[in-house]
């Protein structure tokens, strides 16, 4: 039982960083419909950026995290100006964003990231505090629990934007139909590029609740990327809930396999995620939250 | 576009590959060349052109499945990796011969394909992408830790191939090898599209309602072009595993799979001539950048970063050449080669043309 426990407690908050995760995917999926794998990649890139702020050169962590959030704000700006803009739109659109993406992230950046910081493991001076909290015989380490509230938190924070500001209910006009926003007065390319920084925004501190809990490693955002995808798949690619509800399913799932089915088959808990994708993608193509897409004949 | 005062007058003419005398003798030309490459190059260059061989036999299936029928996979490796585990473990493992392994290889990858293939006969689009992508890192994940199996991380080393009196383990000879079963893998490759069900994988791709509509079942002409792939990657793996008499998990890992589609995008979608220009430039690309561009750099940058500019610089440089390839000549450096001929062709009504 307590094994059980432990295992679920452990799912749960897992799940809370997993929807944080996915966040930043979902928004630029729904207001620009490209599923940005690069998203991994850009994680990777800003967490080892505030790692070489923070300790090589010794900035105080006020300035390195500001540092960091321009640096991500710039990066979205420059992905969505140089080289979104240029793909979408074209006849064969979708599979070229998917395909420009997936390099991008796990090509270019983690090519920049290997270049200027080696891509060795690193440690993240300590950001939250430290210790551990215990939950009967249970203890957790503190950073688990912060990352698993700032996940929560964010995620409010975006549901609630795309509920009652304007700009968010801007993204969501142009996640139907980017012709008739764009005939209704909104810009579309403001709206993307705004989608584009927030993704990039949401990197970043994924990429510190990830670089707190784990090593700073160039494989960090390939394996971010792959528990986002089957959350985003759960998920049905746009609904924010969806992507909750699904983060913490997988969180859960992984954790429980990892106590049960670890010991008995080695490394089995690495390959879940990618399991899950194919079995989700043959059993329920449209997620549990997705909408079904109804095609006009 | 037929050259000038060249007509058809036959349906053969009509049907032909290749129409002109001039097509004949350079095609000649051409396989004299390719077949007597051992003779007078360095091995070196041999070993470069053996592998140049296998990826494109890899990327011909690839062809068949993205530039035909319009589906995109990110396992492409994992299934090559396939294809070279199933001969490694049946001649080492069961003792099995290797050339009878060859079609078993092919099947071998073909099966674990369409089992990963089977999301998209629900919807378009990435579906089948993002199930390949799973399937590059199970697949790769199976390698590494079914030990008693596969070896494991170390790999499992071949016995080279014999056939009679040939020793396939010399450069030359394997390099012969390759290339024959390049020559059938593009006679094979180039009439898929000329047959029924070539000509139903471009109507899939190009509009996939109104050849649903038209009569073609979209799910089985998917699986049988995702079939045809792994098909090809099978055979490219088997080849592979004697090219390098060992395999291992790393061979086969997602950046493969990545410079695989690069090359269908550098080189343009949809024709076999572009595979072959894509291959060839990003695998000259690689030795450009490994053999001059690397070292010019480790004497420039400061000494620190020697140690990563290699793997960092082909990410960097492989990335940027096939994102700058979508952004600015989508349709490849196939297009340019066919504008280059039509106004050749027209010479001095060159204008006529676009």
């Amino acid at each position: 039982m307590d094994t059980f426990l432990r295992a679920f407690i452990e799912g749960l908050l897992l799940g809370g960083v997993y929807a944080l995760i996915v966040l930043g995917v979902v928004v630029v999926a729904k207001a620009t419909q490209i599923i940005n794998l690069a998203y991994g990649g850009m994680l990777m890139f800003l967490t080892y950026f505030l790692w070489w702020l923070l300790v090589p050169m010794g900035l105080p962590l006020a300035a390195g995290l500001i540092l960091m959030f321009i640096a991500a704000a710039l990066m979205g700006l420059a992905v969505d100006r140089f080289m979104m803009r240029r793909l979408i739109g074209r006849p064969e659109a979708g599979l070229v964003t998917f395909l420009g993406t997936l390099i991008l992230g796990f090509s270019v950046i983690h090519g920049f990231a290997i270049l200027f910081f080696k891509g060795k493991p690193e440690v993240l001076p300590k950001i939250f505090p430290e210790g551990t909290i215990s939950i009967g015989s249970l203890t957790f380490p503190y950073t688990w629990l912060y990352a698993c509230i700032i996940g929560v938190l964010m995620f409010i924070v975006f549901v609630l934007y795309f509920r009652l500001t304007k700009s968010g209910l801007a993204m969501r006009c142009v996640s139907e139909d980017h012709m008739v926003s764009q005939s209704l007065g909104i810009s579309v390319k403001r709206i993307f590029a705004y989608a584009w920084i927030v993704g990039a925004l949401s990197a970043a501190i994924a990429g510190l609740l990830w670089g707190s809990m784990f090593a700073v490693e160039s494989n960090m955002g390939g394996l971010a990327m792959m528990r986002a995808l089957p959350v985003l798949l759960l998920a049905g690619l746009t609904s924010l809930p969806g992507a909750f509800v699904g983060a913490v399913l997988v969180g859960l799932a992984e954790s429980l396999a990892g106590t049960y089915i670890d010991p008995h088959v080695t490394g089995f808990r690495e390959v879940l995620p990618y399991i899950m994708m194919v079995v989700i993608l043959i059993i329920l193509p449209n997620g549990l939250f997705g909408t079904k897409a109804i095609r006009r004949i | 576009m037929l050259p000038g005062g060249i007509f058809n007058t036959k349906y053969e003419a009509d049907a032909a590959i290749f129409r002109t005398r001039l097509q004949w003798i350079v095609l000649g030309l051409l396989l004299v060349l390719v077949f007597t490459l051992p003779v007078w190059t360095s091995n070196y260059w041999l070993a470069w052109f053996t592998r140049l061989a296998i990826t494109i036999i890899a990327v011909l299936g690839l062809h068949v499945l993205t530039g035909l029928c319009g589906q995109i996979s990110i396992g492409h490796a994992a299934f090559v990796g396939v294809g070279a585990y199933a001969v490694a473990i049946l001649t080492v493992k069961s003792g099995l011969n290797g050339w009878v392994c060859l079609p078993i290889s092919a099947i071998a990858a073909g099966v674990v394909g369409l089992f990963f293939g089977l999301p998209c006969f629900r919807l378009k689009g990435f579906y089948l992408a993002i199930s390949t992508l799973a399937a590059s890192y199970i697949i790769v994940w199976c390698f590494e830790y079914f030990e008693s199996v596969t070896g494991g991380f170390s790999g499992l080393p071949l016995e080279p191939l014999t056939l009679g009196g040939i020793d396939f383990s010399g450069r030359g000879s394997f390099y012969v090898l390759a290339v024959i079963i390049l020559v059938a893998a593009t006679f094979f490759a180039k009439n898929i599209q000329r047959t029924a069900a070539g000509r139903a994988f471009v109507a899939i791709r190009d509009n996939e309602l109104a050849a649903e509509v038209s009569g073609i079942a979209i799910f089985r002409y998917k699986m049988l072009a995702f079939f045809i792939d792994c098909l090809f990657a099978g055979v490219a793996g088997w080849l592979w595993a004697y090219s390098q008499l060992r395999v291992n998990p790393d061979q086969f890992s997602l950046m493969d799979s990545m410079w695989y589609l690069g090359m269908i995008i550098v080189g343009g979608w949809g024709s076999t001539s572009g595979v072959f220009f894509g291959a060839f430039f990003l695998k000259l690309l690689e030795i450009l950048l490994s053999d001059y561009i690397n070292p010019w750099l480790t004497d420039i940058l400061p000494s620190s970063w020697t140690q990563q500019i290699h793997v960092a610089m082909s990410l960097i440089v492989f990335g940027l050449v096939i994102i700058g390839f979508m952004i600015f000549q989508p349709r490849g450096i196939y297009y340019l080669w066919e504008r280059f001929k039509i106004n050749y062709r027209f010479h001095p009504y060159s204008f006529f043309s676009t």
